[in-house]
């Protein structure tokens, strides 16, 4: 292995891991948010007890996301130096911003969790909207530098190959950020939904059917799924932004060799670098172009246009894409799939806007613990919504190369020439098996703290 | 006043607030280091406690120290990523265990055993991060010859930053951190009543403060002997700064002597500060001395401003925020020890179940 590839997959191993910990961060405190709402709304105690419960999540999954976060940070400089001695200056301000929304996440998380008995109830649930906001925040301002690697925007090269005349604003709010920073969000709320939901799920299978796990369950639910079909638009925004500044990435995820128009969508297949063909795929005349430019006579250029070394891994982006897209596509089905589940059990009553009421109300109580074939569907859909989230980075990070930005600065020219990278790398992987396995038995031992858990239909 | 000034004096704060308040967090494993995991119990429940609710924060100062100097100096980041190689990948590696030893040893109260581990984990890095972060400032105030004025390094990547001033600045971080700590221990101690405690961290501060004194002055020996711009600029732009910081030293021992314990914190800041500062304006208006200055690595004027006017703002709202944390959890109201009171009965019966 070349320090080169090492230094490629130590970056990719390392932000993959933090990405998981990081849509927690985004996802939770919102739930939190709703169900301490709901506690005020109603006093019914089951709801605090659930948010007592998810804010020790939390905080593991906070602190775990703050330390593999430090390590992103350290490692922009360490394994990047080059990319970070140019351009540092230019993506400075998404930075500085996210420092702030971190600093204000770590404040209040500090505050929210250890005070659930000293301040007022009121007071407490408010201490959680600035850590939501700053998730959210930090979320999009680190996803807005990712996206200004792809779309590189806000400043000049002069001959010395320095950068001049930065436009900070621009370059926060290049034109990749608003699609990329919405896909990855509502990607977070997907995650941390399904995750909740997936974990209920079976412990409504394992025989502990108590309302606390069905409503937990229905918290989760309700979020990945609401989140599943927002993502069908959000992507197809993210899609058009892809087409229309990195063709290539596009020809890549889509396996496109030859300029077309008309050019057809594809669901499988397998690229074929030697033949420059994608085979055994199903394909829809049109449907490519359609999804590139709302336009199925649109042409849409192929991967043969483009010199051979501008070229990404093109059946890595490709696999990743597919699998991206087929489990959104199955998470929305398991949407529809629940609703019509909880929609059969909800009492029918006249009025239209009462019958929403009825749906909450029966939501709440998630009442599919007699379907296994259901319930098996939402544990496996936790770990496929992560699954999904880790393609779509590939599809975004191996889709941008051979550059670390698009254009102006090829990976190979950035990375460290220090030595070493190999045996980081190996001593890396150990530390993060360590990390996760200690995060999942932490969790676990939380999970056996028993705490009160009042049984009543509400 | 020009904006890469401006910068560089936020930096500084950052830097200075993230060896304090840190740096008392990271103390406070070092003596868990020290004492060989043997404190007692009550010990380490009030050591675990004052941490709990502000390690992150204290910790998010270095992010923020980080993320300015990249935005602002980016070849500076790129220098020191290069020829701090080694000391920073280790300084990482300890603040990646004590996090998690800490957050894990946190949470899985009541798994005793889990616990025992975490704790060493904890323990051994908050001991090897102030000790590797030292190097790095040792070796940068050293002065790092083989850095060029665009960052690039071609000195040896694995042993470059080992010098006489970086291999005492390693043990000297240590040893500040264990006393700051200390002395915030001691006022913990103090504010919970426990003269027990008081006692013990009053006579580990007084003990760690005599080997700081006389590391001190060990260490004004070794600049002068291996790193002469640096000494020349302690005698002269900076001789006040060290003035101030030797006083305040002496000022913070005779407090804990007294036992005015708050005082002797504050002093102890004190003294850590005009370090820092003296340090700064002694290379000024080099920041990778001998060849990097703050012109030559200044990123463009537009970025500087739009992160003064960013942090400006932003400290209107953190300031506030950051007030109330430290008021809640650190204040001197009896609802701290109340809560004392109920977190210690929950320890209690989670290690009975």
């Amino acid at each position: 292995m070349s320090d080169f590839f090492a230094a490629r997959l130590q970056m990719a191993l390392t932000l993959g891991t933090h990405i998981i910990f990081a849509c927690f961060g985004i996802g939770l405190p919102l739930l939190l948010i709703f169900v301490e709402w709901r506690f005020l709304k109603t006093g019914d105690e089951l709801w605090r007890t659930l948010g007592k419960r998810w804010s020790k999540t939390f905080g593991v999954l906070f602190a775990v996301g703050a330390v593999s976060g430090t390590v992103l940070s350290f490692e922009l400089g360490l394994l990047w130096p080059e990319f970070m001695g140019t351009y540092g200056a230019v993506i400075g301000l998404p930075f500085v911003l996210e420092g702030f929304a971190f600093f204000l996440e770590a404040i209040f998380v500090g505050i929210y969790l250890y005070t659930w008995d000293r301040l007022s109830p009121r007071v407490h649930w408010f201490t959680a909207f600035p850590i939501a906001l700053s998730g959210l925040a930090g979320g999009t301002f680190v996803v807005a530098a990712n996206a200004w690697m792809n779309v590189p925007s806000g400043f000049k090269l002069n001959k010395d190959g320095r950068i001049i005349d930065v436009d900070p604003m621009t370059a926060l709010f290049n034109p990749g950020m608003p699609a990329q920073a919405a896909h990855m969000i509502v990607a977070a709320l997907m995650v941390t939904g399904f995750m909740v939901a997936a974990y209920y799920a079976f412990e409504t299978l394992k025989g502990r059917n108590s309302e606390y796990n069905r409503r937990a369950m229905a918290m989760g639910l309700g979020m990945g799924i609401i989140s599943a079909m927002l993502q069908g638009p959000v992507g197809h925004e993210a899609g058009h932004m892809v087409a229309k500044y990195q063709p290539i990435k596009l020809a890549a995820m889509e396996g496109h060799f030859e300029t077309t128009d008309w050019a057809p969508l594809r669901i499988g297949g397998i690229p074929n670098m030697e033949t420059r063909e994608t085979t055994m795929a199903i394909e829809i005349p049109g449907g490519l172009s359609m999804i590139a430019f709302n336009d199925p006579t649109a042409t849409v250029r192929g991967l043969n246009e483009f010199p051979d070394e501008d070229l990404p891994p093109v059946a890595v982006v490709h696999f990743a894409f597919q699998a991206m897209v087929g489990i959104g596509t199955m998470l929305m089905g398991l949407g529809l799939w629940t609703l019509w589940r909880v929609w059969k059990k909800t009492p029918i009553e006249d009025n239209r806007w009462l019958r929403l009421r009825t749906l909450w109300r029966v939501w709440k109580k998630m009442p599919i613990e007699d379907n296994r074939w259901l319930l098996w569907t939402i544990v496996a859909a936790g770990p496929l919504s992560i699954v999904a989230l880790e393609a779509g980075w590939i599809v975004t990070e191996v889709g941008r190369q051979p550059w670390i930005v698009h254009g102006y600065m090829r990976t190979s020219e950035a990375v460290t020439e220090a030595p070493g990278v190999v045996p980081l790398f190996i001593v890396t992987v150990s530390i993060y098996a360590v990390l996760v396995v200690g995060t999942v038995v932490t969790l676990q031992l939380l999970s056996h703290v028993p705490m009160p858990e009042p049984s009543h239909d509400a | 006043m020009t904006p890469e000034l401006i910068v560089c004096g936020i930096l500084l704060v950052a830097i200075t607030l993230y060896a304090i308040l840190g740096g008392a967090d990271f103390g406070a494993g070092v003596w868990e280091f020290n004492t060989a995991m043997r404190s007692s119990k009550k010990e380490r429940d009030l050591l675990y406690r004052a941490i709990g609710p502000v390690w992150e924060v204290n910790h998010v100062w270095l992010i923020f120290a980080i993320v300015l100097m990249f935005s602002a100096f980016p070849v500076v980041f790129a220098a020191l990523s290069r020829a701090l190689w080694i000391p920073l990948l280790l300084a990482l590696l300890g603040i990646f265990a004590r996090s998690v030893g800490f957050a894990f040893r946190a949470y899985a109260a009541g798994a005793v055993r889990q616990q025992a581990v975490f704790g060493v984990v904890f323990a051994f890095a908050s001991t090897s991060t102030p000790f590797f972060f030292g190097a790095c400032a040792g070796a940068i105030a050293g002065g790092l010859d083989k850095v060029d004025v665009n960052g690039k390094f071609d000195g040896d990547y694995l042993t470059g930053w080992i010098t006489p001033l970086s291999v005492f600045c390693s043990f000297y971080a240590v040893g500040l951190c264990s006393y700051i700590s200390a002395l915030f221990m001691s006022c913990e101690a103090m504010a919970d009543n426990d003269a027990e405690l008081t006692a013990v961290w009053r006579r580990r501060a007084l003990i760690m403060g005599v080997i700081l004194g006389a590391f001190s002055t060990l260490g004004l020996v070794i600049v002068a002997n291996y790193a002469s711009e640096l000494w020349t600029g302690f005698l002269s732009k900076s001789l006040p700064l060290v003035a101030i910081s030797t006083a305040t030293g002496l000022i913070s021992m005779l407090c804990v002597w007294k036992a005015r314990y708050q005082f002797a914190a504050g002093a102890a800041a004190l003294t850590v500060a005009c370090v820092i500062l003296g340090w700064g304006v002694a290379q000024y208006p080099l920041i990778v001395p001998p060849n990097i200055d703050v012109d030559s690595a200044k990123g463009p004027e537009s970025v500087l401003w739009a992160m003064i006017i960013v942090i400006a703002a932003g400290a209107v709202v953190l300031g506030p925020a950051l007030g109330w944390l430290f008021y809640l959890f650190k204040g001197q109201h009896p609802n701290n020890s109340k809560a004392a009171a109920t977190l210690n009965k929950n320890t209690a019966t989670n290690t009975s179940q």
